[in-house]
């Protein structure tokens, strides 16, 4: 399994703040992406709006992931 | 009766005659001296000392060109016309503070000295409701905690009124006999410095109240929105990180608002000049406030951003909504919320004092908010109805203006998670005038000397522990009137060290400077000004970006904590170099300039993600380049602007140097910045730390005991900042000292003969 961290707005309208996705052999970050979407529709995930990091890392839309790994669901937050 | 009579005959052949040589003279003359003799001829609560007449010069491309003099001492007001090319070399707003205290002030100034500068000033992009987030201006001044020149940043209307009433710029000087209030009218043409009006012990105390009966005393009884006032309570008296406040009357609220210039004890300069308020009106009209030079550019420019703000912010941190308390959720998840001193970086209370809290059960809600007009951004979030239930106003209902992240995280430093203490925090800060950082750093401070030992209850007076709200409230209350242990701890981190290690040392029989041997390792200051909210240890960019920071380790100069630490995007030492060379200039910038960065910085463009380096948010600093290029006529790109920008933070780097806080030992930040001080610190997070020293650790081994682990691990980090500082240094033009070399400030134009000699003295 992987865990999907959600923070912020996202939080707020899914109403916890980790969801558990299961993951195989090929599934991919942009695939964690989709659960949330359809898992909350409500949730607004356009790719500029947000960092997605594995495990502490940027990661891309097509990055494989594995068993254990956390997936981050960040804004952008340059601090002023 | 005659006697009136004929007192107004002459008034009015006065009159006459002085606006006949008014009409005559191009902007001001001090055409008298104006005593009033009889309470008739005063303002009601108002004895006018000393005043000129003057025509308000008009805005062009930003600027005025004129800076209004007030000296205090000699009760002289004038106004100083500037070159034109002035603006040119200084820009701003923050330059023109810096140069201003570079060459009226000297080595020995400190902030209670006569010659000591109090500047206000906005910037030439300050001012603008077709563009977001104008409402900024800077206080620049000789800082009480530090030493050397602090800008402290702050929103709300005077900046704008000020540049709208003629000037660029206000800088007053001299110290007065009594409490007094300058008031600034644009619209009957005076500048008036007046006896402070005395209203009653609860108001005259007081920053807010004050500023309120200010306000509606020269406004007969009624607030506006064409006056605003600056003010300072008797917390700015008694401690050293006074702020000043800015006041504003917020039509859509109904009522006065309160920003802050929170940081380096402005407000405390300002009451050591025994000066109580400042009150600039002007009823111009706002739009196009700056005459620009190409007003289609400005308007198609601010249109863009606040596109980008419309579409992207509540997908994004969603400050329009939460303002900054969005933060706090998110440095807790990452252990950079910072409680009990800094010791730790998260705590499982904190979603007691996360953003939804505050929405969902105190902020007002349907209002646009916002500092100034055009700012659809409005993160400056505040609480309508507060029943105070603690202190000397308890029982009273007020406002809150705020919280921000810093003053929450301020709180949580204390070890307090309780929001609704945050908003009394708040608001007595902001009445008392004090620095909810500096406050809330400094009980942290002293809260680990009891836990420690180094101080008893006994030497407190009280149980100041983490956690204790009775306790800090106590404190807080001290530190504003200036009674009881709050004498102490209104000097702050780097005095009060000071004072716990010659009490101990005293008590145990030690020497006094290695007890502050140990105090230094967990006293959170840099330069003498407390650390802002963000715990450091696991980002190295950040380290750098507060030890590296002029003013003293506060985040405006540099924030690159989530992108180093939680990103990943600066890996390398290479690479954080870059980013503490390029941020620090164009964060700067806004600063200089009368603009908030929060548009720019928080608010990520779509159209970056197709960039080479997408944390720059290039596509929204290109409407920011159109925006000046609009405005003041110029031709600059994204490198002139940075240029402008390094040329101020080297004068900056030149005062510290003449105030003995500019070079590498300055620089030096506090072991808990870098790394867990004491083993509970390392063991909340072992497994992250023996995870960390086998990545790091090189060809060093990893040793078994807790004890040697810590200890390979603060070498470690000590050695990365050193190796920091030099290839920083190196980025920046200075020597491996942190000095400018000679041809670096020559290749900014700032290499006069004061500068020579400066620079020779540190062996350049």
């Amino acid at each position: 399994m992987v865990t999907i961290e959600l923070f912020g707005i996202h939080r707020e309208i899914a109403g916890i703040d980790k969801i558990k996705l299961p993951v195989g052999e090929k599934t991919l970050v942009s695939d964690a992406l989709d659960y949330v979407r359809k898992k909350f529709p409500a949730i607004s995930l356009k790719e500029y709006s947000v960092l997605i990091t594995v495990n502490h890392e940027v990661a891309s839309p097509d990055r494989p992931l594995k068993a254990d790994d956390t997936v981050c669901i960040l804004p952008h937050i340059g601090g002023g | 009766m005659l006697e009136t009579g004929l007192h107004v005959a002459f008034d009015d052949c006065y009159n006459f005659v002085e606006a006949l040589i008014y009409s005559l003279v191009p902007d001001n003359i001090p055409v008298r001296k104006r005593v009033y003799s009889t309470e008739e001829e005063n303002t009601q609560y108002m004895k006018i000392l000393a005043e000129i007449r003057y025509r308000p010069a008009g805005v062009v491309g930003g600027y005025t060109d004129r800076i209004l003099r007030v000296d205090l001492s000699t009760q002289e007001i004038s106004i100083q016309k500037l070159p034109p090319d002035f603006k040119h070399m200084y820009t701003g707003g923050r330059g023109y503070a810096l140069k201003l205290i570079w060459d009226e002030t000297g080595r020995d100034t400190r902030h209670d000295s006569p010659e000591n500068l109090l500047v206000m000033a906005s910037g030439p992009l300050g001012n603008e409701p077709g563009f977001p987030g104008t409402g900024k201006f800077i206080v620049g001044s000789i800082s009480p905690l530090t030493d050397t020149f602090i800008d402290s940043n702050v929103g709300g209307h005077f900046g704008p009124l000020l540049k709208l009433a003629g000037f660029d710029a206000l800088a007053v000087s001299g110290i007065f006999g009594e409490d007094a209030v300058v008031l600034i009218d644009g619209d009957n043409g005076t500048i008036s410095i007046a006896a402070a009006p005395v209203y009653d012990e609860k108001t005259d105390k007081g920053a807010l109240s004050f500023g309120a009966r200010l306000l509606q005393d020269v406004n007969s009884g009624e607030y506006s929105d064409s006056l605003a006032a600056v003010v300072a309570g008797e917390g700015a008296v008694n401690s050293r990180f006074g702020i000043v406040n800015s006041l504003y009357y917020d039509r859509r609220r109904q009522r006065l608002r309160a920003k802050q210039a929170g940081r380096g004890g402005t407000g405390t300069v300002m009451r050591t000049k025994k000066l109580r308020g400042i009150v600039v009106k002007s009823g111009l009209p706002r739009a196009n406030g700056n005459n620009a030079v190409d007003k289609k550019l400005v308007r198609q420019a601010g249109a863009s951003l606040q596109k980008v703000i419309t579409h992207c912010d509540h997908l994004q941190l969603n400050l329009s909504a939460w303002g900054t308390t969005g933060l706090s959720e998110y440095m807790n998840r990452f252990h950079i919320f910072p409680v009990n001193n800094y010791q730790f970086g998260q705590s499982p209370e904190a979603p007691k004092l996360f953003a939804s809290v505050f929405l969902n059960e105190y902020f007002s809600k349907n209002l646009p908010d916002g500092c100034y007009y055009g700012c659809n951004l409005a993160c400056s979030k505040g609480v309508e109805t507060v029943v105070l239930t603690r202190g000397p106003m308890k029982g009273m209902t007020v406002s809150v203006d705020g919280p921000e992240y810093e003053t929450v995280a301020a709180v949580s430093n204390m070890g307090i998670f309780d929001p609704r203490f945050v908003l009394e925090y708040n608001w007595y800060c902001d009445e008392y005038s004090l620095d909810t950082i500096s406050t809330g750093v400094t009980g942290g401070f002293f809260m680990e000397c009891v836990e420690r030992g180094f101080l008893t209850h006994e030497d407190i007076g009280y149980a100041l522990e983490f956690g204790n709200i009775d306790a800090v409230d106590r404190m807080l209350h001290e530190i504003g009137r200036g009674e009881g242990f709050g004498r102490i701890a209104g000097q702050g981190v780097a005095r009060g060290k000071r004072w716990v290690a010659e009490k101990y040392a005293a008590r145990k029989g030690l020497d006094a400077d290695e007890v502050m041997t140990e105090l230094n390792k967990f006293g959170m200051e840099v330069k003498g000004l407390e650390f802002s909210m963000y715990v450091t240890r696991e980002s190295l960019a950040q380290q750098g970006g507060y030890g590296f920071s002029l003013k003293g380790p506060q985040h405006d100069e540099t924030w690159l904590i989530f992108i180093d630490q939680v990103h990943r995007e600066i890996p390398s030492l290479e690479d954080k170099a870059n980013a503490l060379k390029w941020f620090p200039l164009i964060r700067t910038w806004f600063n200089a300039t009368g603009l908030c960065k929060l548009p720019w910085i928080d608010v990520r463009n779509p159209e970056a993600a197709g960039t080479p380096e997408p944390v720059k948010n290039t596509p929204t600093l290109a409407y920011y380049i159109d925006y000046l290029n609009g405005t003041t006529g110029s031709r600059k790109d994204l490198q002139d602007i940075l240029d402008d920008s390094e040329r101020l933070q080297l004068l900056q780097k030149l005062i510290n140097l003449r105030q003995g806080k500019g070079t590498r030992e300055n620089d030096r930040i506090p072991l808990r910045a870098m790394s867990p001080v004491f083993p509970h610190e390392y063991q909340v997070r072992a497994e992250y730390y023996d995870t960390w020293l086998k990545d790091n650790a090189g060809d060093r081994a990893v040793p078994a005991s807790p004890e040697e682990k810590l200890k390979l691990l603060q070498e470690e980090r000590e050695q990365a900042y050193q190796k920091l500082c030099d290839i920083v240094y190196d980025k920046k033009g200075y020597n491996s000292q942190g000095v400018p070399k000679r041809e670096t400030v020559t290749k900014f134009g700032l290499l006069d003969e004061k500068a020579g000699r400066l620079l020779k003295e540190y062996g350049e």
